[in-house]
């Protein structure tokens, strides 16, 4: 499966961070799908290896698990010596700012350190989210692609997660800038499959104990996490590519309201309130400003630059990427949903 | 104005800068952590227009009249030290420091450099706490507690801070004297300590690893802990915390010669046990005179929300005002000298025992 079309050969050295995390493990087993033959897992000491030790299990001598934090700088030095190609997954997802910063900057920072000194690197995969991207003033149904904004005030979204990635992407850019990192971003949608437990919140939200069903006919960013693994694979793998930015999204997007009803319908039912956009825009801006008058009582967790971003009517565009890498989403949407809704069916959904 | 730093830019830096900045005549001119990028990022979401990696130079620059340490302890003596020496006051976040001996060199430093200390015990604020003492000031016990208990339980399934310790096998918080319950406990046994007297408390404790942990192999760490604690004029007090009781409860319990309290930090409610009535009436009316008194809480609970005094960290504003005030205008400070060094002292002797147990 190695193309001449490749960045590296098959005995380059990969480092992995975050492998054994959702997407992670299933990066791992796109390279060796693709085979590649000299993969170096990062992981935390602490973590839960179930799912890369089975994907590893018969590949133990293609594959190497190099325990460490990336909060440690020695750590990130062993981690990055002698790598060619390096996907970066791991990520913060704390709900404190603090703490989705320092784990999704400063251990990018410190990895980047560690890769200056390398004189093989070809090429930087930051995985990043499509969470980053503001989709404000622009008109509703507009196609968002790699040109969209990115939110210019992170912080006031405030959602710890996507003010990590943000930062991130914006740190990368400067190391590129200033040392010359080459570098790709990949900014998967909202990725689904076995292994996954939540819906999306695109498709709505449970904080006040009923689900509130917000994405009515907006089309659901879904990324089967096959395919998300094997779009990330092949934008660290394809030649040519570097400083690029990339969105990963499947083809034929179900609606909210289409994903909502399969969903009761094949895994089981409850209670959902539709709540129309408009509608819930004026209550995020009463949010906001009463959060803001009454100094906090209410975080301002419900704000307009969070309604916008996530449930303002949107179309997706995964052109660039399936031009410029040539990635086509092999598992089919339906297909995909099928082996989702079975699997949540199976182990027990946690809305 | 008075003039703010913050040392150190974790999780719990962000609490105190969004109660400073809520806080009429304050100013926070600067944040230090020893990671820059730390310091910037909480800088710019602040809008403060200096960070820094180095305390000395943060004291230097600034000129702060008081700093927020928001550091792990083992670094408060230290960072205390170098902010006393710079004539500044300083709010330690909770735990205040490894043991009681780091406590006493700072009071007595706070002392000799006539400048002022608390530590954030944000409870012991909270609008149920405060309730709780003003009926106590009035005489409602008949005199001082005869027995006191306080519960205080951690419940596993918040993620942030339990992915946070048991994802990492080199947790700042593993390093402590008393490792996760010297990190949590201190509130617990700061509501017991205001009402204990002397300095030498006699504590028995015992404390174990519960099935929950034990599963997922984490053997180093204790998160059941019971106490008795007993003064020099025999109050006693039940400590209770766990990680397994649910729902969590985070209660004080104060028996008195004539009367005593319930006091709930969760449901901020303060319940008067109702006097007992003869034969069957006993059964009736202490029920419903509970019911009013539920209804009375949860009506003021609203009341102080419509008039935005309810906000998730109330405990948190309160006493950093009143040790604002206490600066400027030469008051007591919120949290006694002598409770912050009966607190360390019962921690340090429960985590000895501990230590011995294991």
């Amino acid at each position: 499966m190695i193309s001449n079309d490749f960045l590296i050969s098959s005995n380059a050295l990969i480092l992995i961070t975050g492998s054994n995390g959702f997407i992670g493990s299933r990066v791992v087993q796109a390279l060796l799908d693709y085979g590649f033959s000299n993969l170096r897992c990062f992981v935390r000491p602490s973590s839960n290896l179930k799912t890369l030790n089975r994907i590893i299990s018969d590949n133990s001598k293609k594959v190497r698990l190099i325990k460490g934090n990336l909060l440690c700088r020695e750590d990130c030095e062993k981690a990055a010596k002698g790598v060619s190609l390096v996907f970066h997954l791991a990520a913060g997802i704390e709900k404190t700012f603090a703490g989705c910063f320092m784990d999704s900057v400063v251990t990018t920072r410190n990895l980047l350190d560690a890769l200056l000194d390398n004189g093989l690197l070809k090429r930087f995969v930051n995985v990043s989210s499509l969470t980053v991207y503001s989709n404000t003033n622009t008109s509703t149904n507009r196609v968002l692609d790699e040109t969209g904004e990115v939110e210019r005030q992170p912080a006031a979204r405030h959602e710890p997660y996507a003010y990590g990635k943000i930062k991130q992407d914006e740190l990368l850019l400067e190391y590129n800038k200033k040392f010359g990192i080459p570098y790709v971003i990949v900014r998967p949608g909202d990725v689904y499959g076995p292994g996954k437990m939540k819906i999306s919140g695109k498709v709505g939200i449970d904080t006040f104990g009923i689900f509130l069903h917000l994405g009515g006919p907006n089309p659901i960013p879904l990324t089967y996490i096959d395919n998300c693994a094997e779009a990330i694979a092949l934008c660290g793998l394809r030649k040519g590519i570097n400083g690029q930015v990339f969105n990963t999204i499947d083809d034929e997007l179900p609606t909210s309201r289409g994903f909502l009803k399969m969903y009761k319908s094949h895994v089981r039912p409850f209670k959902s309130l539709y709540v129309p956009y408009p509608l819930f825009y004026c209550f995020c801006f009463l949010w906001e400003k009463y959060s803001g008058w009454s100094k906090g009582q209410l975080p301002p967790i419900f704000n307009r630059k969070r309604c916008v971003a996530h449930w303002k009517h949107t179309g997706y565009s995964n052109q660039k990427i399936k031009k410029m890498v040539g990635w086509h989403p092999r598992v089919p949407i339906d297909q995909a949903l099928t082996r989702y809704f079975e699997y949540m069916r199976r182990t027990g959904d946690q809305q | 104005m008075i003039r703010v730093a913050i040392v150190g830019c974790g999780r719990q830096a962000d609490q105190h800068a969004i109660e400073i900045q809520s806080i009429p005549g304050c100013q926070i001119v600067g944040f230090c952590d020893k990671e820059e990028l730390m310091a910037k990022q909480i800088a710019e979401r602040f809008d403060v227009k200096h960070y820094f990696v180095d305390i000395n130079e943060l004291l230097y620059v600034t000129s702060p009249q008081v700093v927020h340490v928001t550091t792990p302890p083992q670094s408060h003596l230290a960072l205390g030290t170098l902010c006393l020496e710079a004539g500044a006051n300083v709010l330690f976040e909770k735990p205040f420091t490894l043991n009681s001996s780091e406590a006493e060199q700072i009071l007595q430093l706070a002392g000799e450099k006539n400048l002022k200390i608390t530590v954030g015990h944000n409870v012991q604020f909270c609008h149920a706490a405060m309730k709780m003492r003003e009926l106590i000031k009035k005489g409602y016990l008949g005199g001082p507690p005869i027995h006191l208990e306080s519960i205080w339980c951690y419940n596993f399934a918040d993620p942030g801070y339990t992915k946070a310790l048991l994802g990492d096998s080199d947790h700042w918080v593993r390093s402590l004297p008393g490792k996760m319950l010297h990190n949590i406990v201190s509130h617990g046994i700061s509501k017991i300590a205001e009402f204990l007297t002397g300095t030498s408390p006699h504590v028995i404790a015992y404390g174990y690893t519960s099935n929950f942990l034990k599963r997922i192999e984490e053997y180093d760490i204790l998160d059941e802990l019971r106490a008795i604690i007993t003064d020099q004029n025999d109050t006693t007090a039940y400590f209770t915390f766990s990680t397994q009781i649910n729902p969590a409860i985070h209660q004080l319990r104060i028996y008195g010669q004539k009367n005593s309290l319930v006091v709930d930090d969760l449901h901020q409610t303060v319940i008067r046990v109702p006097q007992n009535y003869k034969s069957y009436l006993n059964h009736f009316i202490p029920p419903l005179l509970e019911a009013k008194q539920f209804l009375s809480n949860s009506a003021t609970n609203i009341g102080k929300f419509l008039r935005n005094d309810f906000y998730f960290e109330q405990g948190r504003r309160t006493l950093i005002e009143l040790f604002y005030h206490s600066v400027l205008q030469q008051a007591p400070v919120p949290i006694p000298y002598g409770e912050i060094l009966l607190t360390s002292k019962i921690m340090d002797s429960i985590f000895e025992q501990l230590r011995l147990q294991e």
